[in-house]
């Protein structure tokens, strides 16, 4: 009952700060010099076409009457229209955000299974040649810059060995599987189509893995130390003397209590990965969400910037509100 | 359970990566173009982008259309669902003999009254498009066939507006999908409806869209039956993908990667002169640079040679004159500013200015090449003595700034979006233009002015180049600009792709009606 009532106070709480979100965003986006009406009609375009724009998307209004007037879609579901694509943002983001889902989902799998098993190796073989190897892979992660590893990826797997497809979410010969959530890979094994679920699998081998080398070294290098930490504890000590296996006392009484700063990581991680993926976006031609606020931002789409920092705030704070009732799960002592 | 489930994964996924090699490259019916941009709108009475033109193009018909000659792509028209016209004496009532026999998808025939609505929807949506056919007066349909078109006043340029994407004819039917009075907009935002050889069938936003040839094309039937356009941003990306033969023709690929490209056996690297031109505007209402003497001497102090060789490796041209190469009214004696220090820096000693200037100079990262040449300007002023402060600032920002004329110099490119020195010699100079439409100089010449403005409204091509020449030779001494080049528009595509036919007018769109593979 407990958990119930702080996820509940936690979901109210959104409220106030989506509003605050949307003001600090609104006010930041209309201060950027620049006119999205000009923008639109394009450079060669007379006064007269220029102003016949702005009075048709409202932007001749007074920015607080925008504001509220932007406000009073909200309510009503509506995040407003694009500029740039002249449709409905929420259109915009129904198209876009599935796969940037679909790609962070991927790429958190991959960090988080291998991140696990490798920190997990590297903690209990601390200081022997699979820690350091493990430690150097970790570091070579973190410091290789995104956009030269994927070019490499598909230098290496697509243009010489052609072992893999390059850019794209599916093969142009194959149409999209019937829409039902938006993921790929999903909707594929919805639709029971296996030329499809390969395809789509294999598309996003190398960005996932692109996308992730940042995070799995991270996630690494967490899961080493609290591991570490968790091993030289009295309990674990004691484990052992009471004679269990080794494999039982890593796996049932220290990996579980060395969970929680590897989910606190991979909770921002998540939410990061969902609105930074620009680069990996743009090597491999992935329709996500990166691509398309960075050029609403180049095009000063004004509802299209909003809808997005809206989204991506809202789910910001609801993995956050997961992360926080997860605690709960993995240590007994935490209550809400 | 829990290992044979982890031995179910593996064993799955292995199966996945083990039979998940590329599926093979297109048929030779079908024709992939990889680009850096996705579409915004498929309207042709909205968009303002060449990247949208490419789509809604070949899937219209027009008036009258960019003639082909000897296999290459001009600036003159000729007729295409107009079959002849006449002009009163006085260039202001047009008359056009509509082709027969031409249909919408539907079935309607694409008629006078077509002609008429699709003029009238574009001008009554007054977006950018409407500029462009913004000389029309009225349109009435004389009978099923005839179309009268009156325009406002005389109007040189008239007839090659109407091969631009704004005049392209929409099918009347469009209306049924009207939505609170947006004339249709809304639904031909995502589709087509023209009568042109393609139709766009599929566009799905980021990734790729989709046009299906007709097989009962009035002009004749396309040789290929599908064009796809494939939105890859990166350009490495595209150079991989048409290496592998993925794509057959890759768009905007970045010169330092087009040596690589020329090497290899199955790619043939073609090279054309556009009519883009990158330039420098110099704010001519600033203080420093209202001496006319101060924007000789920069003209005078940049290494154009070097800026072409290095930077563009030899992709391109210094301009001579206003008008490029290539479009009519291009005068070839024009004057033209070659590097000379000394020159430079005298014209400057005599304009006051003899322990040299500071200015600042504005530019974004539109093109690649900016930065480069941002760099060379700076050290090519210093030498004249002349301090180049640089500011790096987005897009939109800039646009502002020159709209408002809040800069001292800035670098830009043009292109013209129909083939007439009217985009250049009007859109530049004229002062009634100033800011981002087009005189990003804020320059003022009434002489200038009046031979223009003369030019615009005559339709006799003689007596115009005759006025545009002399306004040339005025403006090469004000110096309102620095003309820098005019670049080289490349087309890497594998060998077996025929009939591609480049037209400076009609930059980032193909041919598709013509292309077709061995």
């Amino acid at each position: 009952m407990g958990i119930l009532f702080y996820i509940v106070k936690r979901l109210l709480a959104l409220v106030p700060v989506i509003i605050g979100v949307t003001l600090l965003v609104f006010i930041i986006s209309h201060a950027i010099p620049g006119d999205p009406a000009r923008m639109m009609a394009g450079q060669k375009a007379s006064a007269q076409a220029v102003e016949h724009i702005r009075r048709s998307l409202g932007l001749d209004r007074p920015l607080p009457v925008q504001y509220v007037s932007y406000l009073g879609d909200l309510l009503r579901g509506h995040l407003g229209f694009s500029i740039r694509n002249q449709r409905p943002v929420i259109a915009d983001l129904r198209d876009f955000f599935p796969a940037t889902l679909e790609l962070t989902l991927a790429s958190m799998l991959l960090c988080v299974s291998v991140g696990l098993v490798l920190g997990i190796v590297s903690a209990i073989r601390r200081n022997r040649l699979s820690d350091h190897i493990i430690r150097i892979f970790s570091v070579v992660g973190v410091s290789t810059p995104v956009f030269w590893l994927g070019l490499m990826l598909l230098v290496l797997f697509y243009r010489n060995l052609g072992w893999l497809p390059g850019s794209g979410r599916i093969d142009i010969s194959l149409s999209p599987p019937a829409h039902v959530t938006g993921l790929y890979v999903i909707d594929a094994l919805l639709e029971g189509s296996w030329d499809k679920l390969r395809d789509v699998l294999a598309h996003l081998i190398l960005p996932a893995f692109c996308l992730s080398s940042v995070y799995l070294a991270v996630i690494t290098r967490i899961v080493r130390s609290s591991m570490i930490e968790v091993l030289g504890q009295d309990y674990v000590t004691t484990a052992r003397a009471n004679g269990l296996s080794e494999m039982r006392v890593v796996m049932k009484h220290a990996f579980k209590n060395s969970l929680i700063p590897t989910v606190t990581i991979t909770g921002l991680s998540i939410g990061e990965l969902l609105g930074g993926a620009v680069l990996t976006e743009t090597i491999f031609a992935w329709p996500g969400m990166g691509k398309y606020v960075v050029d609403s931002i180049d095009f000063l789409d004004f509802p299209a910037i909003m809808g997005f920092t809206l989204l991506i705030a809202l789910v910001y704070m609801l993995i956050n509100l997961c992360v926080d009732v997860v605690y709960a799960f993995l240590n007994p002592q935490i209550r809400y | 359970m829990k290992r044979s489930a982890l031995i179910f994964l593996v064993a799955a996924l292995a199966v996945v990566l083990g039979t998940a090699t590329p599926l093979p490259a297109a048929g030779r019916d079908v024709l992939v173009v990889g680009v850096s941009s996705d579409i915004h709108t498929l309207d042709p009475a909205v968009s303002s982008d060449n990247y949208d033109w490419r789509q809604i193009y070949p899937s219209y018909d027009r008036l009258v259309k960019y003639k082909v000659i000897n296999g290459r792509g001009s600036t003159e028209v000729e007729p295409m669902a107009a079959e002849s016209w006449t002009v009163s004496g006085d260039d202001t009532v047009w008359t056009f003999r509509i082709r027969k026999g031409i249909r919408f998808d539907d079935g309607t025939p694409l008629d006078a009254r077509a002609v008429k609505f699709a003029f009238e929807r574009t001008l009554k949506i007054g977006k950018g498009p409407a500029d462009n056919i913004g000389a029309i007066q009225k349109v009435e349909a004389v009978d099923g066939h005839t179309v009268r078109i009156t325009l406002k006043n005389a109007y040189g340029p008239f007839l090659q507006t109407l091969a631009t994407d704004a005049a392209s004819i929409v099918n009347p039917a469009v209306m049924q999908h009207a939505k609170n009075g947006d004339l249709a907009q809304g639904w031909l935002a995502t589709h087509t409806d023209g009568s042109g050889p393609f139709k766009v069938v599929q566009w799905m936003r980021g990734q790729r869209c989709v046009l299906a040839a007709k097989s009962d094309y009035w002009g004749g039937v396309p040789r290929i039956k599908k064009a796809i356009i494939r939105f890859m941003r990166e350009s490495a990306d595209r150079r991989m993908a048409l290496e592998r033969g993925d794509i057959d023709i890759a768009e905007g690929i970045l010169i330092d990667q087009i040596p690589a490209l020329e090497k290899n056996p199955a790619i043939k690297v073609l090279k054309f002169p556009s009519q883009l031109v990158e330039y420098v505007y110099l704010n001519n209402q600033k203080p420093a640079l209202k001496d006319p003497r101060v924007r000789q001497a920069l003209n005078y102090a940049v290494d154009y040679d070097g800026i072409i060789k290095h930077v563009l490796q030899s992709n391109g041209i210094q301009m001579r004159g206003p008008v490029p190469l290539g479009m009519w009214g291009h005068k070839e004696d024009v004057f033209q500013y070659k590097r000379n220090v000394r020159k430079a820096k005298a014209l400057l000693k005599a304009a006051g200015f003899a322990k040299g200037l500071k200015l600042t100079l504005i530019y974004s990262e539109r093109r690649a090449s900016w930065e480069q040449i941002a760099t060379i300007l700076q050290s090519n002023f210093a030498d004249i003595g002349v301090t180049l402060k640089l500011e790096l600032m987005s897009n939109p920002t800039l646009r502002d700034k020159v709209d408002r004329g809040d800069f001292e110099l800035c670098l830009g490119a043009w292109s013209p979006d129909f083939a007439d020195p009217f985009m250049f010699m009007n859109f530049w100079f004229d002062s009634k233009l100033w800011g981002l439409p087009g005189n990003r100089s804020f320059y003022r010449n009434p002489e200038v002015d009046r031979l223009i403005r003369k030019a615009a409204r005559l339709s006799d091509q003689q007596k115009r180049i005759q006025l545009y020449s002399q306004a040339q030779d005025i403006i090469m001494q004000d110096a309102p600009y620095i003309f820098l080049y005019q670049v080289n528009t490349i087309v890497p595509m594998r060998k077996n792709v025929k009939g591609y036919v480049y037209n400076p007018m009609l930059e980032s769109m193909y041919n598709f009606e013509s292309i077709y593979k061995e």
